[in-house]
């Protein structure tokens, strides 16, 4: 039988402890590009850990013998999971795939009928490669495990990582690198797995066979395996409670109408549903969003806070703060050059073990601003000693690496500081040359990037904010550190001659290299409002800007490659920050350009938007198909930039000044959680309907000052004259 | 294997880290940030590989170095002198053909991907019998362009012994 060619776009499925990564053509093989070369990442991870390579399943009877895609028929998604219709020798086959949550690990299932012939024996034969590493660690297929059957389960170690298979069916022979094993013990090289079980198919009766890979942290096997038994005994328990989850999460997040725009309508709930398939529970007590798929599904510090974000204007307050707690408990109290640790710093990656490494120039500084942006959108509480303890630690982190007599901040030297504190340790060394690790961390962006100095001086007022007065005068003295950030951004990064920022300053001289960095100045609005628009402009030229996002370098410079990743490519997050800063000048129509692009991905790419495209065509390229970086920052700037949303919960103020196109119409927001209430927008050119429902009276000011609209009645506010 | 020579001072400051790490974290975190390391550590060397031949040495890899990609210039480098691309001869394995060093450009990239195998073989004169022989590797790709390398150290046993 001929196949059907598979799906363009990959299928994601996820618990909070587990993902299944598929192409859709039939087993879970997802061949990528990845660096510019080709790598199958279907499979199975538990627990942030990779648990198999590809999982594939051939069926056998008497001489004849087929792989699953083969035969496939049909395929959809279901709720909860994913589903692929197959027909072969007489066999009606329902293939029935979903990541589980209750114990971490991949349930799939398949359930045969014959409606003719005579009954018939069969053969499935489940096959794999175990990885049993982080994924963090991409490039590295271990080579050797220690492989124990128990009853009619396999268990597979990799040091401390593990992997567990459980069954609905005995098997009847287990191969090993497609050799006949016994079972019992092995320790040693494991390139190929298979696992055959056999099936009789009376005609006129259903007979399912269903297999559980799941794992991750070898300790928390033992624990799960009754769980895992009941679960592959009967799945639709589990695969409910995960579908249930999600659309627990959904029916909660607000509802974006834009009557004008039902492309970006659409976007709003694709980027929502991504995003959430990023949420992430991983075990060890962590709680997060995982980066991205295939190859960063790890809690990354950064990348979570550009998440939380979103995650705080769909009104997850639980999540976020939880969230934050998780990256809090990793805060280094100590120096470890080891891991790349200073007093203060946060984490750069945390997943279950606990495994966890810093070296980075930006992630403690998100955290400040997550602090107070819970705060100011849950009402409460203010921060406890434990919070503000670690506040003050980030911050002094900050100071250490500031420059007292410019109040720039440094980056740079993180990766090398580990290589040397490692350097004679080890039988054997490995390392990455990175000079830099900003959000551009591939490229050299020495001494003082300025998108870095922006973030120091947020961080600085909202630590200054969250702390209040005291006696030390810290808030003072942090404001007034903060003050001269913004001068030197100000004074020192203006670049006249292409009336943009420069990217850094390195040995005292600016670095002329025009990137969508600066653009973060103008969304904190640190320049002036003509210099504003002058650098929106300039980043519209299309040298960096393109049809289909924003470069990562101009096009223009020498060191320019559009393959390279943070020297060429484009990324959706920097075409996330030209929205932003387009929206922020005043620039509507452009700025609604850029969320376009963006939102035509979802359309295109099924729901996901891609990490980065190549700098010289619209083509994803050594790419994430779904990215944090590419979901969360779309959202924030639909609720921040074109609703012009600013929320206050402690005060309670609510402001708006929509930067919609001029030729709207109309725009609503309902379920908006604001506080311990929930409030609802609806705009017209003409005025804004606000209708509030919590405790007390909801200030609202849309540009004249606020007004109090009473719970439970709609209230109209005229937008005011100019 | 000869894992070289261990600074006293950096063994004194690993204990230091490693019990910070423990009383901050707990030794749950030590131990599966070791098992990270000690995966790596024996990922990518193939244990026991290094060998003299007739015209150098030979050794394997069982792992790319790190990170995966279609890498676009290969610096190898013996005893800390830099060896000719056209000295180096690679293959993804038995049975598979060997090429140059020297060939691999970016429009002729060598690929890796996860568990990928390599054979090197380095024309040379590197030292005499088993004196250990430091051995280091660089990549670099265009889609992520700072250097990935890979360093050891070990005692070369000689062609056709047993490892």
């Amino acid at each position: 039988m001929s196949s059907p060619s598979p799906p363009k776009s990959p299928v994601l499925l996820t618990s909070l402890s587990s993902a299944a990564l598929l192409d859709g053509a039939g087993d879970l093989s997802l061949p990528r590009e990845m660096r510019g070369t080709t790598v199958d990442w279907g499979g199975v991870m538990g627990q942030c850990v990779r648990l198999t390579g590809p999982w594939r399943v051939s069926l056998r009877s008497g001489e004849r013998e087929t792989t699953l895609p083969e035969t496939l028929v049909s395929a959809e998604r279901i709720r909860g999971g994913w589903r692929s219709h197959h027909r072969w020798g007489g066999y009606d086959l329902v293939q029935t795939i979903a990541a589980v949550g209750e114990v971490p690990g991949v349930v799939r299932s398949l359930d045969f009928a014959r409606t003719e012939g005579t009954s018939a024996d069969l053969t499935v034969v489940s096959s794999f490669a175990p990885f049993l590493l982080p994924v963090l660690v991409e490039g590295l297929r271990p080579c050797s495990f220690q492989l124990q059957t128990e009853a009619d389960d396999l268990r597979i170690r990799q040091r401390g990582f593990g992997l567990a298979v459980t069954s609905n069916v005995a098997p009847s022979e287990l191969l090993l690198n497609r050799a006949s094993w016994i079972g019992g013990k092995y320790r040693g090289r494991v390139d190929e797995l298979a696992i055959e079980y056999p099936l009789d198919v009376p005609v006129a009766r259903t007979v399912a066979w269903r297999s559980l890979i799941y794992g991750g942290l070898e300790r928390d096997i033992e624990p799960a395996t009754a769980l895992a038994r009941g679960v592959v005994g009967e799945p639709s328990a589990a695969i409910g409670a995960v579908a249930g989850a999600d659309e627990h999460w959904l029916a909660a997040a607000p509802v974006l109408r834009f009557p004008d725009a039902p492309a970006l309508e659409g976007a709003y709930r694709s980027a929502c549903a991504a995003l959430r398939r990023l949420y992430s529970s991983p075990g060890d007590g962590l709680v997060g969003l995982v980066a991205g798929y295939p190859w960063y599904s790890a809690i990354w510090g950064r990348d979570l806070a550009w998440m939380l974000w979103a995650v705080l204007w769909v009104g997850d307050f639980e999540w976020a703060s939880r969230s934050i707690d998780s990256v809090l408990r990793f805060q280094s109290r100590s120096r470890v050059p080891i891991l790349g640790g200073e007093p203060g710093e946060l984490a750069m990656q945390v997943s279950p073990g606990p495994i966890f490494f810093y070296g980075t120039s930006d992630t403690t500084l998100y955290y400040p601003l997550l602090i107070d942006g819970l705060l100011r959108h849950s009402g409460g509480p203010a921060p406890g000693p434990d919070r503000l303890r670690a506040l003050r630690d980030m911050i002094a982190w900050g100071e250490g690496r500031t420059d007292p007599a410019t109040g720039l901040l440094r980056n740079g030297g993180e990766a090398e500081e580990i290589s040397t504190a490692t350097a004679s340790l080890a039988r054997v060394r490995a390392g990455i040359n990175s000079p830099d690790t900003t959000i551009w961390d591939s490229t050299d962006r020495r001494d003082h990037a300025v998108d870095i100095q922006v973030l120091w001086y947020r961080s600085l007022r909202a630590a200054a904010s969250l702390v209040g007065t005291s006696p030390d005068h810290e808030s003072d003295r942090w404001c007034a550190l903060a003050d001269r950030t913004a001068e030197a951004i100000r004074s020192r990064y203006r670049w006249d001659e292409e009336g943009y920022l420069y990217d850094s300053i390195r040995g005292g001289a600016p670095v002329g290299q025009l990137r969508p960095n600066a653009l973060r100045a103008v969304s904190a609005g640190l320049l002036d409002p003509a210099f504003t628009k002058t650098v929106v402009r300039r980043a519209a030229r299309d040298d960096l800007t393109t049809s289909w996002g924003l470069r990562t370098l101009s096009s223009s410079d020498p060191k320019y490659d559009p393959v390279a990743y943070h020297d060429g490519e484009v990324w959706t997050i920097a075409t996330a920050w030209a929205a932003d800063a387009a929206l922020v000048a005043g620039e509507a129509d452009l700025g609604w350009r850029y969320l376009s692009t963006i939102a035509d991905r979802y359309d295109r790419e099924a729901g996901w938007a891609n990490e980065c495209y190549r700098g010289d065509r619209d083509a994803p390229f050594d790419s994430c198909f779904l990215l944090g970086f590419s979901v969360a920052p779309f959202l924030t700037v639909l609720f921040e930039r074109l609703w012009g949303l600013y929320v206050d919960a402690r005060l309670p103020l609510l402001r708006v000044s929509p930067r919609f196109p001029a030729s709207w119409r109309s725009a609503s927001i309902d379920r908006l959680r604001f506080g311990h209430g929930v409030v609802a927008l609806d705009w017209t050119p003409a005025r804004l309907r606000v209708t509030w429902e919590g405790p007390g009276d909801l200030a609202v000011d849309v540009g004249a000052g606020p007004v109090a609209v009473a719970s439970g009645t709609p209230c109209d506010l005229p937008w005011p004259t100019s | 294997m000869d894992v070289g020579s261990h600074h006293p001072g950096g063994l004194l400051s690993l204990l230091r880290q490693g019990l910070t790490i423990g009383v901050q974290f707990g030794t749950q975190s030590l131990e599966a940030l070791l098992w990270v390391a000690q995966s790596i550590e024996e990922g990518i060397y193939a244990d026991g590989s290094l060998r003299r031949t007739p015209d150098g040495i030979a050794f394997e890899l069982d792992n790319p170095i790190l990170r995966v990609g279609a890498f676009s210039d290969l610096s190898l480098r013996v005893n800390g002198t830099q060896v000719p691309g056209d000295r180096v001869r690679l293959r993804s394995g038995e049975g598979t053909e060997w090429r140059l060093g020297s060939s691999i450009r970016r429009d002729a990239p060598w690929e890796l991907r996860p568990g990928d195998r390599s054979e090197f073989e380095v024309q040379g004169s590197f030292g005499h019998d088993t004196d250990p022989i430091t051995v280091r590797i660089e990549l670099r790709t265009p889609a992520i362009p700072p250097v990935v390398w890979f360093e050891f150290t070990e005692k070369p046993v000689q062609e056709g012994a047993a490892r």
